[in-house]
């Protein structure tokens, strides 16, 4: 049956883009690429010349190469305010206090998905399809992607239901190793571009020198130099500013021990971290904010699956309310617990049930 | 013009290359590739063909041949003259609303030490005059004001401004990208030191463009080279397009008072079309390039007009774009005092000489259909 809405295809300029516009063009739809505009490279400083990441002019060029071989449109919106007002900003802020953020959620849940909705109606589209590895069955389900490495549910975790029954994600269904393939078979001329893997608008991929550089006189370290503490709140030695560390890090701390020693905890105030061996990184709660339901029926307390890192495994867990809050209460102790990291929930045929912001249980 | 069936109305982004144009570059490439500063007899012929563009364009512009200096066009022209005038310690004049090759060569001006004063347009995109004198200060060494616009296509008093800022002292320059091919320009009676053009903007090629430096004006080169142009643009000649330029504007001004009275025509079909509509509309800016329309739309989003035309093959422009092909709203109107969210319904039609009654009966009509839709 030929289909001829019109679909807002998101192009970032690589690969899976690229695949998923001509997925929606074989559908038969009438396609419109389009390549949000996010930061500029005079805001971001570091080395912005490396070829690899979404919103250099690089990777706009080859969206549009891409739109031109396959005869559909191409526009390129400016969103770098919202972007910055919504994702940077909280980026840094979150640093400062001390947290571990993950800006590809909150560009997801606050910038992406809605500008992008806003857009099509503008532009008299139904759907908007984007080259994310995940499913979207016909209950507007969100269902991990057929290819368990490159699941990217767990970055979607914020979209509302109403806006995933206008989405479409061509790639659900394929691995990348097939999407490459596509590609190639295509002649795409960014079928072999590597993966990115960094912050897009951290180029260079040093938060610290993004996270120094953006906040400028708002870092102000209470006590200079900082000091590493144990569990027992004795100092053992210095650290070179809060900022520097994120929970769970290893490498880096700079302190020689019989057993390697990992970061427990970040306190903002006082400059300090403290930090640990491997079994006491090992913590079963969590409360969580932010929440965002995927499934309306939900009745709490609950048992299901949760992930807490981009990649990371799936632990059962019980969600509970407790005092107003909701608490996450795992079976088995997790390595790491890191407050501003996103907890998304699934159910077990892997239905995206919803997710959080990982907040600290002390 | 249709071309692939696509209506253009954008030409103060670019216009079309004239076919007698493109036709006398393509021979010229074909047929005469000597270096014009070769001694044998195929240099000799470029150079004749540089030194007789460059006699064409001063007598089309009213001004000595030893006046006109060949550059890569507009940018570099700019860059030539605001540079190679200003030193630290001095003072420059401009407004808030020059083209970027003016407004950011400022800025980097201001970090070399060089005090920048920027004139607001009032709300109909003019410079008065008097704004400008009562900025001067003893270190004032150049004024550099657009003739017109680039977005609002409205054209400043620059006689005026040379009349009342004039002194022994102080260099005045002028952008006149927009300007030059769409009116005439007597250089000689205007007074101005330097003035920058660039010829795709009156249907020449890319990539060439000229700047006006009166005799006695002393700029010092921004780069150096083999000395072509005196040292002030050094690099071989690009001979083809120096001839295609000097042919272009030749065109255009021959044809200047038709292809004008053509234009205000289309213009006001496009307002009476527009008025039997019920489509709110405000057309903005005074004195006016004729042909640049720079509408707002108050029930409709500048940007989306822009998509929404192009998927029906018509062009249009809106606000600033940039490199990557996006666009934020236009900072020549905020520096007007206009609105952001009005600014953000504003967008730029310009009519070229090649439009037709039918091409504006179009245009209006798709117009209504996407906003009443």
């Amino acid at each position: 049956m030929k289909n001829t809405e019109k679909v807002l295809v998101a192009m970032s300029g690589g690969v899976d883009s690229a695949v998923a516009l001509l997925k929606i063009i074989e559908s038969g739809y009438a396609a419109i690429g389009v390549t949000m505009k996010l930061w500029e490279y005079n805001n971001v400083g570091g080395n912005t010349l490396k070829d690899t990441n979404c919103c250099a002019i690089e990777s706009i060029n080859n969206a549009k190469l891409v739109c031109e071989r396959l005869g559909v449109p191409h526009y390129t919106i400016d969103f770098t305010e919202d972007f910055k007002e919504k994702v940077i900003d909280d980026f840094v802020d979150e640093y400062l206090a001390g947290r571990t953020p993950n800006p590809c959620v909150r560009c997801n849940s606050y910038v992406k998905w809605d500008s992008f909705i806003e857009q099509a109606d503008k532009l008299g589209a139904k759907y908007i399809a984007t080259g994310h590895y995940a499913i979207i069955n016909d209950k507007y389900e969100l269902i991990r992607g057929k290819d368990k490495h490159k699941d990217q549910s767990y970055v979607l975790w914020g979209i509302s239901k109403e806006t995933l029954k206008r989405t479409i994600l061509p790639l659900g269904k394929l691995t990348k190793k097939e999407v490459r393939k596509i590609a190639s078979d295509n002649n795409f001329e960014n079928a072999n571009t590597p993966e990115s893997m960094e912050i897009c608008f951290i180029p260079d991929n040093n938060y610290k020198r993004f996270v120094r550089e953006y906040a400028g006189d708002r870092i102000d370290y209470s006590d200079e130099p900082g000091k590493i503490l144990n569990e027992d709140g004795e100092k053992i030695g210095e650290n070179e500013g809060y900022i520097n560390y994120t929970v769970g890090q290893r490498k880096g701390i700079g302190l020689s021990s019989p057993n390697p020693l990992y970061v427990k905890k970040i306190d903002s105030k006082k400059n300090s971290i403290t930090v640990t061996d491997k079994n006491s990184l090992l913590s079963k709660k969590c409360y969580v904010s932010n929440l965002n339901w995927l499934n309306n029926n939900f009745k709490l307390p609950l048992n299901l699956f949760a992930q807490i890192r981009y990649n990371g495994d799936i632990s059962e867990v019980s969600v509970i309310k407790n005092e107003n809050r909701i608490l996450a209460n795992f079976i088995k102790p997790q390595l790491a617990i890191t407050p501003g990291q996103s907890i998304v929930f699934y159910d077990k045929n892997e239905v995206l049930q919803g997710g959080g912001i990982i907040e600290l249980y002390d | 013009m249709m071309q692939n069936n696509y209506l253009y109305f954008d030409i103060a982004a670019t216009t079309p290359i004239d076919k007698l144009v493109s036709d006398h570059i393509h021979d010229l490439n074909k047929n005469v590739y000597g270096n014009p500063s070769s001694v044998h007899q195929l240099g000799q012929k470029a150079h004749n063909i540089v030194s007789r563009s460059r006699k064409k364009i001063a007598d089309l512009l009213n001004c000595k041949e030893s006046e006109i200096y060949f550059t890569s066009g507009g940018s570099e022209s700019n860059n030539i003259a605001l540079q190679g005038i200003l030193n630290p310690g001095d003072h420059l004049i401009t407004s808030s609303y020059e083209h970027p090759a003016i407004s950011n060569v400022a800025k980097l001006l201001e970090k070399n030490n060089i005090e920048v004063s920027y004139i607001n347009p009032d709300s109909n995109g003019i410079i008065n005059p008097k704004q400008i004198y009562k900025h001067i200060k003893d270190n004032t060494k150049m004024i550099s004001i657009m003739y017109a616009n680039n977005e609002i296509g409205s054209i400043n008093p620059l006689d005026q401004i040379i009349k009342l800022c004039k002194s022994k002292k102080i260099a005045i320059h002028s952008d006149a990208v927009q300007y030059v091919g769409k009116k005439n320009v007597d250089l000689s009676n205007l007074g101005i030191d330097l003035l920058s053009l660039g010829a795709h903007k009156f249907y020449g090629p890319k990539g060439i463009g000229a700047l006006y430096i009166k005799n006695g004006i002393i700029v010092k080169p921004i780069f150096i080279g083999g000395g072509q142009e005196k040292g002030v643009s050094p690099g071989t000649e690009n001979v083809s397009m120096i001839s295609g330029m000097a042919h272009a504007l030749e065109i255009s001004i021959k044809g200047i008072n038709k292809d004008t009275n053509h234009i205000l025509e289309m213009e006001k079909l496009f307002f009476k079309l527009l008025d039997d509509t019920s489509i709110k509309y405000k057309l903005n800016g005074e004195n006016r390039l004729p042909g640049f329309i720079n509408i707002t739309f108050f029930d409709f989003d500048g940007h989306s007009l822009l998509l929404n035309l192009d998927m029906k093959n018509i062009a249009i422009s809106f606000g600033s774009a940039c490199s990557s092909g996006s666009a934020k709203a236009s900072t020549a109107l905020l520096s007007t005092g206009m609105k952001e969210n009005i600014a953000n319904k504003t967008v730029r039609i310009s009519i070229g000489k090649f439009i037709t009654e039918e091409n504006i009966i179009h245009l209006v009509q798709s117009i209504e259909k996407i906003i009443e839709s």
